[in-house]
């Protein structure tokens, strides 16, 4: 700063002709930064939008006994296939049951699914990025393997697994997980290497710091920031495929009331009363669009080189 | 350049080989015994012991597994529980629905998304291209039911432009083939497109401000030429890549797509598989696509020096 306040056209003394605040040093105009609440909404309007509506329906999942619903598996044979009204918000399906409670709850396995994929995905991803970039002779194998999982498409795996297991949330949760896990290997490890190369984890190696040291001090605060947005798009991405997993009959239990499975309850009658399929539709777009806005939001505002979609 | 084929296709063995084990072993790595929850919950044990002689449970893993590579390299994938009959022969039952889905979808995608990515960059920052990036962002969110539902509900029920489900054989027409797998083919390309266009859009976005796009600017040539003549031919080769990769979400959202529309394709053989617990007949049918995604992505791989004859191995 000293080089800009010694500048002679800084310096010059004021000009008779030409007005010169003389108690105004600096040439840039002063930019205004908004701080707070609101700058932040100002500056990143993908992670406002985003953020909010995954808190919002975070707090349906965690709340929806006191929403203004009732017992979602309630059976009432003489209450079927009822348009919405103000007695039944969301009408009810083809065995009674009020629709918008089943949708209220149906939060609940969406957003736990999405959120322990996206824990378990990033925690493993993370150990075999690690150890394959650490590792270098393990790397081949370890990387043809990951190769060999992610030739699978994802929801063709995720199916395959859960033809072999009873259909519980915790095996959907494995089973998405399995699939995921490559992805995020895949990007630790480039994250991985290319540290690897930086001047200081030299410098780090030739001071004879140990690699448990590097890895703890210098790899991992460098991973968490392409990571935190690669698990939201996991998180989004298990959300779709929970769904769909559970839409075809191969996902959560029926007992258990998920998006999925209203709209699977609803594809026999959908044609007449669409609206069971629509609800449940709207609130699982809604909730993986709030979670991808957050994710390109966060990916734009923490660097946006890093990470690419894929 | 032959030696780069050679290595190039080399190559893909190991994942193929990696994608087999996997398959094969998934009936070991599924907790509880497989063959139990194959036979389903009525089944005597008598059942469950058939079963798993059939799948070769009670044998040693390596043996089973060289005979089983050995079986498919033969083309033969198995014989379903269900039906009994070979697993490759209802699968090429079917595979005309399937691949007439796919191919329509990959057609429509690629010339709407491109265009769209093109546009985008062009425009870049103004309200088209946010328009536009929006419209990506939600191609990513809307599950591919949804956005079938939503098109069968507006097109086939209300205004009654297409039919609703159902498919035509190609052998009875182009019209009626066409006309059941249009709302099909943009439900399972919306995702597809919004891939395609974001990364034709980013491709785009970094060829425009090379110096030969300048000069060609400088020397009075037309926008469009500027575009599809200098600029789409230097990204090519990014965007045919995430075209050959998104294959895999045309692959997985065809099961979906196909129960949406009542097609009679793989995609239903295999929810029709999950629901009997059919397992060969899954296996075969994961084993395939994936080996059809991993030559798709060999192709592509191969054809980049024909894209960017820079490309020199």
């Amino acid at each position: 700063m000293t080089a800009l306040v010694s500048d002679p056209l800084v310096a010059a003394p004021a000009r008779a002709d030409i007005a010169v605040a003389p108690d105004l040093p600096d040439i840039m105009p002063p930019v205004r930064v908004r701080r707070g609440f609101v700058g932040f909404v100002c500056r990143h309007p993908a992670i406002a939008v985003g953020g909010a509506l995954v808190l919002a329906m975070l707090f349906v999942a965690v709340f929806a006994p006191w929403l203004g619903t009732v017992d979602p598996t309630a059976l009432a044979p003489a209450q079927r296939t009822r348009e919405p009204s103000a007695l039944y918000w969301f009408g009810t399906d083809m065995l009674g049951r009020d629709i918008y409670s089943r949708v209220l709850f149906g939060a609940r396995v969406s957003l736990a699914v999405g959120f322990c994929v996206a824990m378990l995905a990033s925690l493993a991803g993370l150990l075999i990025g690690l150890t394959s970039g650490f590792v270098r002779w393990a790397d081949g194998f370890i990387m043809r393997v990951m190769d060999g999982i992610m030739s699978i498409p994802p929801i063709l795996l995720a199916i395959a697994l859960m033809a072999l297991t009873r259909g519980s949330v915790g095996n959907v949760i494995t089973a998405i997980t399995i699939a995921e896990i490559p992805r995020v290997s895949r990007l630790v490890r480039s994250v991985v290497l290319s540290l690897r190369e930086q001047p200081y984890v030299d410098a780090a190696v030739a001071a004879g710091t140990r690699t448990p040291t590097i890895i703890l001090r210098h790899i991992l605060p460098n991973t968490i920031a392409p990571m935190t947005v690669q698990a939201t798009y996991v998180c989004a991405s298990a959300m779709i495929i929970e769904a769909i997993l559970s839409f075809i009959g191969a996902g959560t239990p029926p007992t258990i009331p998920s998006w999925g499975n209203i709209m699977a309850e609803g594809r026999a009658l959908w044609q007449v009363k669409p609206y069971i399929v629509f609800f449940p539709a709207i609130f699982l777009s809604a909730t993986v669009l709030a979670v991808n806005l957050l994710g390109d939001g966060m990916r734009d505002a923490l660097d946006p080189r890093m990470v690419k979609r894929l | 350049m032959l030696s780069y084929v050679i290595r190039r296709i080399a190559a893909t063995v190991p994942v193929m080989v990696v994608v087999a084990l996997f398959v094969f072993s998934l009936l070991y790595i599924a907790p509880g015994d497989p063959a139990a929850v194959i036979a389903g919950d009525q089944a005597t044990p008598a059942d469950v012991e058939r079963i798993r002689q059939s799948l070769g449970l009670d044998r040693p893993f390596l043996i089973r597994f060289g005979e089983w590579v050995w079986q498919i390299l033969h083309g033969d994938l198995g014989t379903s529980i269900f039906t009994n009959l070979p697993v490759s022969a209802m699968i090429a039952q079917r595979i005309e629905p399937t691949l007439s889905l796919m191919v329509v979808t990959l057609l429509v995608a690629v010339s709407v998304a491109v265009p769209i990515g093109v546009v985008a960059a062009w425009k870049a920052d103004t309200l088209i291209d946010r328009v536009i990036m929006v419209v990506a962002v939600l191609g990513f969110s809307v599950p591919v039911f949804v956005v079938g539902y939503l098109l069968a509900f507006v097109f086939a029920l209300e205004l009654d432009w297409l039919p609703v489900q159902g498919y035509t054989p190609l052998r009875e027409g182009l019209w009626p083939w066409l006309e059941n797998l249009i709302l099909p083919a943009i439900a399972l390309g919306f995702v597809y497109i919004a891939l395609i266009a974001r990364v034709t859009r980013a491709t785009m976005l970094e060829v425009l401000q090379q110096d030969y796009i300048r000069t060609a600017r400088a020397k009075g040539m037309g926008e469009s030429g500027i575009l599809f003549l200098h600029a789409l031919k230097n990204a090519a080769v990014p965007i045919v890549t995430v075209i050959g990769i998104g294959i895999a979400l045309l692959i997985g959202g065809a099961v979906v797509t196909e129960t949406v529309f009542a097609i009679p394709g793989v995609g239903r053989l295999t929810v029709d598989a999950i629901l009997r617990r059919d397992y060969p007949v899954i296996q075969g049918i994961v084993l395939l696509f994936s080996f059809v995604y991993v030559l798709v992505n060999l192709a592509i791989d191969l054809l980049y020096t024909v894209l960017d004859p820079r490309i020199r191995y």
